[in-house]
């Protein structure tokens, strides 16, 4: 039995791992994770500057790269001032977006629970329609989606706590709690001005048009304050994993773990979400795929951000070119994955409890 | 009746212990020691509030009143890091974790001795390995545990709590849902770590003959209470038995290990000894070793031989029935 030693940990870490110092901080990194890291990085790099030079103009893949490196080319305008600042709000939205799925399907033990099927995005999108559609200033409305978000996942931390939050009522609650928002939202809508009503629902399906850098500077920031709390996160869901009990027996804190790690995902949703709308499924998807081809338990924060980050790049690229001249938002085209991928994920779970 | 554990001293008691659900109180003001450096198993009807008492030792239940005490201090006070790295638990059904390998579900057991700055250790490893090498799963390690049998599984996560370095071990019937192959593995395990480690091993166990066979302190409770504790072989008799579980039986020594084997009494008329296996009351086979321990003890260990085993118990008695005499026991098969 014990002849095939297959590995063994070893000083270094576990077999698999590798421990990274920086420092007086070491890290145990899966080796996996750091190629699915690095080959994601090269692919969005990719992505960003095909999606740079794709549209009109055109613009040669050359001319972006040289155009970055500040040389000065006819294209600036093009490439700088018009396609940079959208294109990194989408890679910071969608890496965002991956880090908090991340955090609440960990939180929840389940892939379903993101925070656009458990009512964060719901409830953002509830106070933006709100604020839209009773003319508030512009630069309301995203405060309003944020607070919209939170307030939603408020409602859902008081209906959870009755069970002391267990993962499966979260979920069905916060289920419950997003189609109540959904259907207030329709409600809010009607009885609007038609072009308010218009204006709200481009909103609600979220897009990247028209926006960039300050966009981008908000989630930049919530994330630079959040980054120590990440830090602490990347570990923390390592004990989401096991039930509260043998939690408990290796000295874990499950209920003050879980309510840290849930906060942080949600305030990070509820803050993405107002400011590029409520672009679906990301949040879902690229913490799936990220576990995936990491083949662990849960995906880790940074390989799950830069998933989310590529997907939501693609996204905004064949929103503004599948259809050309016809620009389709983003969270269309992301709702068009997501939708068969969430169908996916619930046959494949009937089969395995079958 | 509690009588107070031998010379070993005590590491883990309970003081004016309450624990309740809702409305029901489970155990009412229970005082209890456990010794230190011995295999104790508390066996008891169900719902008698033994795994109650487990869980509530290892503070996965909070008391209503009165404490639990770890060395003389009562572990609500105690940081739960602390009492991690004192105290290992194995909570009666744990979720398996999808796609989680088991050097890395046995490593986890280093959490209180790891902070999200310093992930890993070289006592880390070694402590991971020696766990695996005890519960022989290193053969295992880079299996995922969803898809190992039940008794693999249960070795995994005892690893898991034995890479916790703990002076003692908490597990809530660790052998339920195994076949008894893997019963008296996952035993044999606990056995070796009690004698070959020194460490302090408490379980709840269902199987009466298996808690005999294994325990150095058994508790034996009944509806919160403790109704005795003590060796195994000093304490438990047939009237035990009765008073416990309420069922009549016979005890006669294992022919094995000479431990106390309990064995119903005939409850229906149709089990009893036909022509082709005479019936033959068992004394004491070979003169074992064994009975003396039962006479200490002070009960009839075997009772009524001369009731004939081959007559059949009247008709319409039931089980359970105390009047109803006891029939003998069955036959051993004399080794």
């Amino acid at each position: 039995m014990t002849a095939v030693q297959s590995s063994r940990p070893t000083a270094a870490g576990l077999p698999g791992r590798s421990l990274v110092r920086l420092g007086p901080v070491s890290v145990q990194v899966r080796r996996r994770a750091m190629l699915v890291a690095a080959v994601t990085t090269v692919l969005l790099a990719a992505a960003v500057v095909l999606s740079l030079s794709l549209g009109t103009p055109y613009v040669a893949p050359a001319d972006v790269l040289r155009s970055l490196s500040g040389a000065g080319t006819p294209y600036d305008l093009v490439v700088r001032d018009l396609r940079v600042p959208r294109i990194v709000l989408a890679a910071t939205a969608g890496a965002a977006f991956g880090i908090a799925g991340t955090l609440i399907q960990s939180v929840a033990r389940n892939p379903l629970a993101s925070p656009d099927v458990i009512g964060i995005t719901q409830g953002a999108g509830l106070a933006a329609t709100v604020a839209i559609t009773t003319g508030a200033a512009a630069v309301l409305v995203a405060p309003a989606a944020l607070l919209g978000g939170l307030g939603a996942a408020l409602l859902l931390l008081a209906l959870g706590a009755r069970h002391g939050l267990a993962a499966q009522r979260f979920v069905l609650a916060g289920v419950a709690v997003a189609f109540a928002l959904r259907a207030l939202t329709e409600v809010v809508m009607l009885s609007a001005d038609p072009i308010d009503g218009l204006r709200a629902q481009i909103w609600l399906i979220g897009t990247l048009a028209g926006r960039g850098w300050s966009e981008t500077l908000w989630i930049a920031l919530t994330l630079a304050v959040l980054l120590p709390v990440l830090a602490w996160a990347g570990w923390a869901l390592n004990g989401t994993a096991l039930d509260d009990d043998t939690a408990r027996g290796i000295g874990l804190r499950p209920g003050a773990r879980r309510v840290g790690l849930a906060t942080t995902g949600v305030v990070l949703a509820a803050t993405v979400t107002a400011q590029v709308g409520a672009v679906d499924f990301v949040a879902l998807v690229a913490p799936q795929v990220a576990r995936r081809l990491v083949r662990a338990e849960r995906p880790p924060l940074a390989c799950a951000a830069l998933v989310g980050a590529l997907l939501l790049v693609l996204a905004d690229l064949a929103g503004r070119r599948l259809f050309a001249p016809t620009q389709l938002p983003a969270g269309v085209l992301t709702a068009a994955i997501g939708g068969p991928y969430l169908m996916f994920l619930l046959v494949r779970r009937r089969r395995r409890f079958a | 009746m509690n009588r107070t554990p031998d010379s070993r001293g005590v590491m883990l008691s309970t003081s004016d212990l309450t624990v309740g659900y809702d409305e029901r109180t489970v155990l009412d003001g229970l005082d209890l020691d456990l010794p230190a450096d011995a295999f104790t198993v508390i066996v008891g009807p169900n719902a008698c509030g033994k795994s109650t008492l487990l869980r509530t030792m290892a503070r996965l239940l909070t008391p209503r009143r009165g404490a639990v005490l770890l060395d003389g201090a009562a572990i609500r006070d105690l940081p739960t890091r602390e009492v991690a790295r004192r105290l290992g638990v194995l909570p009666q059904s744990p979720l398996v974790p999808e796609g989680v390998t088991v050097a890395d579900l046995v490593g986890r057991g280093r959490q209180p001795y790891q902070r999200w700055w310093r992930q890993w250790s070289e006592q880390d490893a070694a402590a991971v390995d020696r766990a695996m090498t005890q519960a022989d799963v290193a053969g295992l390690a880079d299996r995922p545990v969803d898809t190992l049998s039940g008794g693999q599984r249960q070795r995994v996560w005892i690893a898991m709590t034995l890479a916790q370095d703990t002076e003692a071990l908490l597990l809530d019937e660790p052998t339920t849902f195994l076949d008894l192959a893997h019963q008296v593995e996952v035993l044999d395990l606990l056995h070796r770590l009690r004698a070959e480690r020194g460490r302090t091993v408490v379980a709840v166990l269902h199987d009466l003959n298996q808690a005999a066979r294994y325990a150095d302190h058994l508790i034996a409770m009944r509806e919160g209470k403790v109704v005795a504790a003590g060796p195994p072989r000093e304490i438990l008799t047939a009237d035990l038995v009765r008073d416990v579980f309420g069922l009549d039986c016979v005890v006669v020594p294992c022919p094995v290990t000479g431990a106390p084997l309990v064995v119903p009494g005939l409850t229906s008329p149709h089990l009893a000894p036909t022509a082709a296996g005479p019936a033959v009351p068992v004394h004491s086979p070979g003169g074992d070793s064994a009975a003396p321990a039962h006479s200490l003890a002070g009960d009839p260990v075997i009772p009524a031989p001369a009731v004939p085993a081959t007559t059949p118990a009247p008709a319409g008695s039931s089980a359970g029935d105390a009047a109803d005499p006891l029939a003998g026991p069955y036959p051993s098969k004399g080794h």
